[in-house]
């Protein structure tokens, strides 16, 4: 084991919003580096490497478009690479990062990516081309569509409602009043959630996570770099990842691999970095979680996933208000998924907002005292799961 | 100070059927993996993560690595992809392995056919509003390149000419089932032109390949006997702008500083780096001539009569792309791995056909993109190096 630890010395988060027709790609990635690299208080010089975070390119219409953004993030005759694994492009792009340093190989590394889902026209059309062109796309699937199927699933095993997931984005859109660069910030009710038109069934629209544009960005830095310049830092102690299979068909009927109610994958991705965490008892020992949810169904199996509940308790225990600001353990204090979604940073955001918690730096939607979060995030077709850990 | 880790290439394959319909991608992929770790010796259980590297323009999927979840062992595992450079790929899983929190991973790459041109697939990664109309696909930005250095160097079409001829020639030694067969220089010289100077002697059409490499942590190596083990001492990797109007094409700045990282590391002389054989990218002669220059192995002055002597041939001071490279054998998105998987092999005593006799030091150079944006180097070795900062 090399040893070196892995701290966060700077976050950029643009506002997101439903379009940015003011900047273009390289220029919304740009936004938010140089709010990371301020944050920081360090310049591009100082950056080693560099790692674009950039999920389909067809949600931008430009193949590998992180190669027009080399200046915009300072590469220019330096280290530079993309990650891209769907909606959890974001944390895999930080762990590719977290493996620059802990590898020995840089000091400073720059994570950085943007999105522009919300000027992509449809984004279900484009996510319809993830699936195997013979088996599973003519279906037609959707991403809604897919966990649609888990909600149902859910709804069988553990007796979730549509009341139910009316309340997590009731929750969420709470806590999203209090975070400036939410995308969706108004408050609504669980009548409100029920009138809303039904997509399918039983995700309605208020259910459904927006279609964002925005940047993210972090720094990250060797302990050795941040104790000789005494940078504030906190601390990515653990980083997992697991997948699923590709096809559904394979989480449902007889003899399914993983059953589309839980989110398997995305509990050994958490039990990974919580092992590399030193923690035993998430549910004792975790303070806030960051949870990819994209749809407010999905959000029960994530908390569960992370072991902050056993499975199929979480919907009674969200009634309890265990995981709401000032609850037990806080889930998605920033609003989550489910109030801004610029899928190529979606993830990043997570690990990004689970930092500020655990830095005391959370603003108006700050979890008390919280000193170790968990973050996490979902891609291809529930597929490919990342989580990391933070520690102040 | 805890110790640094060391990584080696420990097994390797290449799947390239000659009728790549008779089987599905995924079969091709699982066939590719599976013959990866038998030559290591492990089954799928030994790997710990798993880097992928597939186009998503050229694979008509919106993310591909997903398909290739099931068929390469990534169920229940830690799978990630780099789908920019399929050498981005070996970069991750190197860094991976070293930074301790692996053992061993499995590096995958292929390049597909199903696409109805490769080359509109290649132009959706050109810039909407400038170069996407132009229209630019990477063979007419290989070729502007070319025109820029045949701008400055007088001679160099021979040259080019000469460096198609060789690498034919090792092709067809190397591969002789499915590379381009060897063309005199006449033939090359006069050949159809695909986008000036290019000639078709001077490229091979895209082909479907899949190419797979195991790496592995050297107190996981140490634990094995009898690994054949190509160490990796040296690694580098660095990235020129996108538009090609910002960019002196007759220059290779990133190829440079890519190799000064990698030279740096495996305590080679960057003055007079010296390797026993090289794989290095070659989509076009003139991109091979390029890169050995920035590798820093011949300037330019010194080309024509270095082409003309043969001292990149079978036999010569260096020999260079034994393999043949891509102008014999071309899966367009995975030659970087391609490259990196022949150096190891020759490393490792086990290329085959065109294995050259004692190999000791190999270096391996792959590029993607527009003008060969992204350059990474490898330095590999039969023994190990302590790494230096």
């Amino acid at each position: 084991m090399s040893g070196t630890r892995v701290g966060i010395i700077g976050i950029g988060q643009s506002e997101f919003k439903a379009k940015r027709p003011d900047a273009n790609y390289p220029e919304l990635v740009r936004e938010a580096v140089t709010l990371a690299l301020g944050d920081g208080g360090l310049g591009l010089d100082e950056v080693e490497a560099v790692v674009c975070s950039l999920a389909p390119d067809a949600l931008l219409g430009i193949g590998n478009a992180e190669r027009l953004a080399v200046d915009a993030v300072g590469a220019r005759n330096k280290r530079l690479m993309r990650i891209n694994t769907g909606g959890s492009t974001g944390i895999s792009a930080l762990a590719a990062g977290h493996a620059h340093i802990a590898a020995g190989v840089c000091d400073v590394v720059l994570v950085a990516g943007a999105d522009k889902v919300g000027e992509c026209g449809d984004s279900q059309t484009i996510l319809n081309k993830i699936w195997d062109p013979t088996y599973e796309r003519s279906l037609p699937l959707g991403t809604i569509t897919m966990l649609a199927m888990s909600a149902t699933r859910y709804m069988h095993k553990y007796g979730m409602t549509e009341q139910d997931m009316a309340r997590v984005v009731v929750k969420n859109r709470e806590h999203a009043a209090l975070n400036p660069k939410a995308h969706l910030r108004a408050r609504t009710s669980i009548d409100e959630v029920m009138a809303s038109r039904m997509i399918s069934w039983p995700i309605k629209l208020f259910d459904a996570c927006p279609q964002s544009s925005g940047g993210c960005a972090m720094v990250l830095a060797s302990e050795s770099y941040i104790r000789a310049r005494r940078r504030e830092a906190v601390w990515m102690t653990g980083v997992g990842s697991s997948a699923e299979s590709y096809y559904i068909g394979d989480r449902m009927g007889n003899g399914y691999a993983a059953d589309h109610a839980d989110a398997q994958a995305l509990g050994e991705a958490c039990q990974r970095a919580y092992r590399m965490a030193g923690i035993s008892d998430p549910a004792q020992q975790i303070d806030v979680g960051e949870l990819y949810a994209p749809f407010s169904n999905t959000e029960f199996h994530s908390i569960e996933a992370a072991g902050l509940a056993d499975r199929g308790h979480s919907p009674a225990l969200l009634k309890e208000g265990w995981f709401r600001l000032g609850g037990r353990t806080p889930v998605n204090p920033s609003g989550g998924v489910l109030c801004s979604n610029p899928i190529a940073v979606t993830a990043m955001v997570r690990v990004a907002e689970a930092a500020l918690q655990v830095w005391n730096r959370a603003g108006a939607h700050q979890v008390k005292g919280a000193r170790r979060a968990i973050a996490s995030g979902n891609g291809g077709d529930h597929q490919l799961f990342g989580a990391v850990v933070v520690e102040a | 100070m805890t110790k640094a880790i060391k990584v080696g290439l420990v097994g390797s394959a290449v799947h390239a059927p000659r009728v790549p319909e008779r089987m599905s991608l995924e079969e091709a992929l699982h066939a590719v993996a599976m013959a990866a770790l038998r030559d290591a010796g492990i089954g799928i259980d030994d790997v710990d993560g798993i880097v992928v590297a597939s186009c998503d323009q050229l694979e008509g999927r919106a993310i591909s690595i997903m398909m290739a979840s099931g068929s390469v062992g990534g169920v229940g595992r830690d799978i990630t992809a780099t789908p920019s450079a399929s050498e981005h790929a070996f970069v991750l899983g190197c860094l991976r392995v070293r930074s301790g929190m692996y053992r061993t991973q499995l590096v995958i790459s292929w390049s597909p056919l199903e696409s109805d041109s490769v080359s509109q697939a290649q132009r959706l990664g050109a810039d909407p509003y400038f170069h996407r109309r132009l229209p630019l696909d990477e063979l007419s930005s290989f070729a502007l390149q070319a025109n820029a250095l045949e701008a400055e160097v007088p001679g160099l079409r021979e040259a080019a000419i000469a460096t198609a001829r060789k690498n034919r020639q090792h092709g067809f030694t190397a591969y002789p089932e499915y590379a381009s067969a060897p063309r005199e220089a006449a033939l090359i010289r006069d050949g159809k032109v695909l986008r000036w100077p290019i000639t078709d002697g001077m490229v091979s059409p895209p082909a479907f390949a899949a190419v797979a490499a195991v790496l592995a942590s050297d107190d996981w190596i140490g634990a094995r006997a009898g690994c054949k083990t190509a160490w990796v001492n040296g690694m580098g990797w660095a990235t020129e702008t996108a538009f090609l109007g910002d960019r002196d094409l007759a220059r290779l700045d990133s190829l440079t500083a890519a190799a000064a990282q990698a030279y740096r590391e495996a305590g080679v002389s960057q003055q007079d780096p010296r390797f026993d054989i090289a794989e290095v990218a070659d989509p076009t002669p003139y991109q091979e001539l390029l890169s050995l220059e920035a590798l820093g192995l011949c300037p330019r002055d010194r080309w024509v009569a270095a082409a003309q002597r043969g001292d990149f041939a079978a036999g010569g001071m260096l020999p260079v792309n034994l393999s043949g490279g891509a102008i014999s054998f071309n899966p367009v998105f995975c030659n970087g791995l391609m490259r990196i998987v022949e150096s190891a092999n020759q490393v490792r005593g086990c290329a085959g056909r065109h294995q050259q006799a004692g190999v000791r030091t190999a270096l391996a150079h792959g590029a993607s993109g527009f003008a060969m944006q992204y350059n990474t180097v490898v330095v590999m070795g039969r023994s190990a190096r302590e790494m230096q900062p």
